[in-house]
């Protein structure tokens, strides 16, 4: 379980992270999203400890990080994908680190073979690629055998054999009744891997909720409808009660019905169809409606590029 | 590299979980750990090697080298400064060692890792230090009284050899050691107050090699006395059977000096590490 109460980062003039508060449980994933900058990995190195809120607390199981008796036991993190010192082998990573909080030096080889990193464990972790070094990570995380798994943008630069791998090991992790706090700023892979949503713009929470429910408001679909009498057949849509709207093409947008309703309006009529599909709003969309107000650097595409550049 | 994709059982039940135990956090445990990762890198082993053959072989050399005249002249070089001539250079090795115990872990994000498993920072600050002298007291002392017997036996051959039992050759032998040792915690402490190995080790030696001889520049007792307390001045005649600069503190004076100066330069850097995000 992790708490934090008006927790916040200041950085001079700006605020990095705005006296937010959430709680994240055990037994399920939470997703913390939010676009670039918005202050996801300064929160999670203040849970760590490693960063100083400049206001409110967090705290991990009832304590503040620093104060945990021995925190390998309770709490894993990936919090980057390089805090590791090339120079030295995979095992010998994982060697010092499970001296500190006194882990068996079996349990080294154990969750080596978990990540399944055996055939590279002695060789130094400078040539690994991404992944491997992302599995190592994930080794060293999983090390103290922890309550607690912070995992920041963990399938970042990964193949989609490691993005799957990572989200199946994200899963189970909760399964087992673990908490975990999982940070993206992807909603698609939120969607795949979250149950509980915490959204993030700015510093501040801009949402904190059920996944399940996310998706039902937000993925409120329409249907697209095409007739060469579409005047006849907007007024026939347009007695049964459903909202109707105009695409760019000329095409019926119509809320609120299936397109077999719609399909038995115009057979009852006999009018003729050219198109009926159903159009399903991406939760990405829905994701960015939400941050709009609050992404740090916009891309401005609309801007004419001068001629001569 | 062959991975399978599916998973095997990444984390036990709670029943082997309690198998693994809760050992707590302890001072022991984070030395162990900082032990461990300063034999398990490179650059330790390269550090450690050019101490070692830099001290030994140059002072091999110039006594070799210089042997027959100093016998000649009833010289008023110091013979005793020659017997350790070479840890001049080799102590950059030390420097450079203490330097990378506390910059190489910010330049490869390490620190997190580190204070993400050991969250008390001044017990960490304290195992590193800990590990780090001991290793250079050992291999400095080695390292000291290999470059004396090197030195030794071409000034013997003049039939100028240092008496081995004399006091200031045994103080000599162990005084590098000793010399070596808080020169590494100078640089440990400039390591982690700078983050960043290159500007550190620039300054460690623009700081002993060129500003503790300028300050002999400042006319009168100032520059004078600058000159003694300079880190890499002070507690450099503890390295040394006798100093080509009479004007130096004493061994045990200028150890002390050297001492002084590497602890304060510790505690500010600590206080910043604590203060400071990782």
């Amino acid at each position: 379980m992790i708490t934090a109460e008006r927790l916040t980062k200041r950085y001079g003039d700006t605020t990095a992270v705005d006296a937010i508060d959430f709680t994240v449980r055990p037994g399920s994933v939470t997703g913390f999203l939010g676009p670039n900058g918005a202050g996801k990995s300064t929160t999670m190195r203040m849970v760590m400890g490693l960063d100083h809120p400049s206001g409110g607390r967090v705290t991990v199981n009832g304590r503040a990080y620093r104060d945990l008796p021995a925190p390998l036991h309770e709490v894993g993190a990936l919090l980057e994908a390089k805090a590791i010192h090339g120079g030295r082998t995979a095992y010998n990573h994982l060697l010092w680190l499970a001296k500190t909080n006194g882990i068996p030096r079996r349990r080294v080889n154990e969750v080596i073979g978990m990540v399944g990193l055996e055939a590279v464990a002695h060789k130094r972790s400078g040539g690994f690629s991404l992944g491997m070094g992302q599995r190592l990570g994930i080794a060293a995380a999983l090390l103290g055998d922890p309550g607690v798994l912070l995992f920041d943008e963990p399938v970042n630069g990964l193949d989609p054999e490691g993005i799957r791998w990572i989200r199946t090991l994200i899963r189970s992790l909760a399964a087992e009744g673990r908490t975990v706090f999982v940070s993206s700023h992807l909603m698609s892979e939120m969607a795949l891997t979250a149950d509980h949503l915490l959204v993030i713009g700015r510093g501040q929470i801009i949402a904190d909720t059920d996944m399940a429910d996310f998706i039902a408001r937000n993925s409120a679909a329409h249907v697209r409808v095409r007739s060469p009498q579409s005047g006849v057949l907007a007024e026939a849509l347009r007695d049964r009660g459903w909202r109707l709207g105009r695409a760019d093409d000329g095409a019926l947008t119509v809320e609120g019905a299936t397109p077999e309703q719609i399909g038995d309006v115009a057979g009852s009529r006999g009018l003729y169809l050219h198109e009926l599909s159903v159009v399903s709003a991406s939760l990405e969309d829905a994701f960015m409606r939400l941050t709009a107000d609050s992404v740090e650097y916009h891309a401005r595409t609309e801007q004419p590029i001068p001629a001569g550049v | 590299m062959s991975t399978s994709s599916t998973l095997t059982a990444p984390a036990s039940p709670p029943a082997h979980r309690a198998d693994v135990g809760r050992p707590r956090l302890t001072f022991g445990r984070i030395l162990d750990a900082e032990w461990t990762k300063i034999r398990t890198v490179r650059s330790t082993v390269w550090t450690l090697t050019s101490l070692f053959v830099l001290s030994v072989g140059l002072t091999a050399l110039i006594c070799f080298a210089a042997a027959g005249e100093l016998s000649q002249d009833a010289a008023d070089e110091p013979i005793g400064a020659f017997a350790t001539w070479g840890l001049m250079f080799g102590q950059i090795a030390a420097l450079v060692l203490g330097i990378l115990v506390a910059s190489a872990e910010y330049s490869s994000g390490m620190i997190r890792t580190t204070l993400a498993a050991a969250p008390r920072r001044w017990s960490v600050l304290a195992a590193k230090a800990t590990v780090l002298a001991g290793l250079l007291l050992v291999l400095g002392a080695i390292t000291s009284t290999a470059a004396i017997l090197a030195g030794n036996f071409f000034l013997d051959r003049e039939g100028i050899g240092l008496s081995l039992s004399d006091p200031d050759v045994l103080r000599t032998m162990a005084g590098g050691g000793l010399y070596l040792a808080v020169l590494g915690l100078f640089g440990l402490g400039l390591g982690l107050l700078m983050r960043h190995t290159a500007g550190a080790v620039t300054v460690g030696i623009a700081l002993i090699f060129v500003v503790g001889n300028l300050v002999g520049l400042i006319p009168g007792a100032a520059g004078e006395w600058l000159t003694k307390l300079m880190p890499g001045n002070a507690g450099t005649t503890m390295a040394t059977v006798e100093s080509f600069n009479p004007d130096l503190l004493g061994p045990w004076t200028g150890i002390g000096v050297f001492a002084g100066e590497a602890a304060l330069l510790l505690l500010i850097a600590g206080w910043l590490f604590s203060k400071r995000d990782a």
